[in-house]
């Protein structure tokens, strides 16, 4: 398999692609042989050995342009990594895959399949959330925030709410993440600015803090005596939110869009400023 | 208790609601402070559809109509504290928050 040097220098891409391709498909495909033909273990390894040494030599355009893997060096090197990834796959099947299956069979039998979608969204919420309160760079907050807003949204769906997901994936995340990244990049403190925490209260603190809310809260919410209905139902409640806007909360439906009509112009003449500045200095 | 149910999610709430007021007394960065509200809010309406799926009664949408109002008045407290916030950045020339006391030039 060790192509000619001469060959390797000036090989075109569609050769080596199509060498990446058949030697993915040899690797991928190797296993199957036992079941057509009545070859052992040996045979599959040697076709993976040879689908990997292609795909090496393919690769050769790519990644080792410094040093032409070619002749005897690529055969060396692909013993190498045919070996590493030999012992990889041996150690992830052989051990790895039988442990996670018994752990994973005896936790399923504890948890409802279905929950394991709220643990998911659950999980996601709250490293978003952690994310953005101790990231030290307030650009890798924001992306945190994004997290945060997108498992919300996921809790929502959980809750039967679709209505409120849907708005909160189009104003959260298309909107208000979108406005925070723009004030981010116009006020100029992307990276390099060490003193972000406040001192006086400095992230140990805050810890302790946000360790005393939570026992707190959560105390509270495991221990009260909520009256919870005996069947929650999941129905779309769009419709039913259309009429409830246009009937029962008419008033407060035309009192917010007043006040995002406010919002929209005061926001416009408090930003405004600086346009004005320029135009003043630049005439 | 096997499956999930209220306390699970108002658990996620508190979480939520801790750790945004973390952001906000721990940043000094404007922005940051703004991000830490919008976590306090969303934990809030976490709360809301909570309450509303597992305790109101079945068919009553209280609490979904309180969470679209409390993202209604998010969005627009964001456009206007963000703002607020690039209005700061063109006379101080920051968004830190300790250094910013004045109420004039």
């Amino acid at each position: 398999m060790a192509a000619a040097p001469q060959r390797d220098a000036g090989a075109p891409w569609r050769e080596r692609i199509l060498a990446i391709l058949g030697g993915l498909f040899v690797v991928a495909g190797a296993p199957l042989l036992p079941h057509f033909f009545g070859v052992g273990t040996p045979a599959v390894l040697a076709g993976q050995f040879v689908g990997l040494t292609a795909i090496l030599w393919g690769l050769n355009r790519f990644f080792f342009r410094r040093l032409p893997l070619s002749g005897f060096v690529l055969v060396l090197f692909s013993i190498a990594v045919f070996g590493v990834l030999f012992l990889l796959g041996y150690f992830t099947t052989e051990i790895v895959l039988p442990f996670v299956g018994e752990f994973a069979s005896r936790f399923i039998g504890l948890v409802h399949l279905a929950d394991l979608g709220f643990y998911l969204f659950a999980t996601m919420t709250i490293a978003g959330a952690a994310g953005t309160a101790f990231s030290r760079n307030i650009i890798y907050s924001a992306w945190s925030l994004l997290f945060a807003f997108m498992g919300v949204a996921g809790l929502y769906i959980f809750l039967g709410a679709d209505f409120p997901a849907v708005a909160q994936v189009l104003i959260y995340v298309g909107g208000i993440l979108v406005l925070i990244l723009f004030a981010i990049m116009l006020t100029k403190q992307i990276g390099g600015d060490p003193h972000l925490t406040n001192a006086h209260l400095a992230l140990p603190a805050g810890g302790v803090l946000a360790l005393a809310t939570v026992a707190i809260l959560s105390y509270m919410a495991v221990m009260a005596p909520w009256k919870v209905v005996a069947e929650p139902q999941y129905v779309s409640s769009v419709q039913s939110l259309g009429i409830a806007f246009l009937t029962e909360y008419l008033l407060p439906f035309e009192v917010a869009s007043v006040v995002l009509l406010a919002a929209l112009i005061g926001s416009v003449v408090i930003a405004r400023k600086e346009i004005k500045e320029t135009t003043d200095s630049g005439l | 208790m096997n499956s999930v149910g209220l306390p699970h999610f108002l658990i996620v709430g508190a979480a939520l609601f801790a750790l945004g007021m973390v952001t906000v007394v721990t940043r000094r960065n404007a922005v940051g402070i703004l991000m830490g509200v919008e976590l306090i809010l969303n934990a809030a309406n976490v709360n809301f559809i909570a309450f509303n799926h597992y305790v109101d009664a079945p068919g009553r949408l209280t609490g979904q109509v309180f969470s679209i109002f409390v993202i209604v008045l998010a969005a627009a407290e964001a456009a206007v504290g963000l703002a607020i916030v690039l209005a700061i950045f063109q006379t101080f020339r920051t968004i830190d928050v300790q250094e910013t006391d004045l109420l004039r030039e």
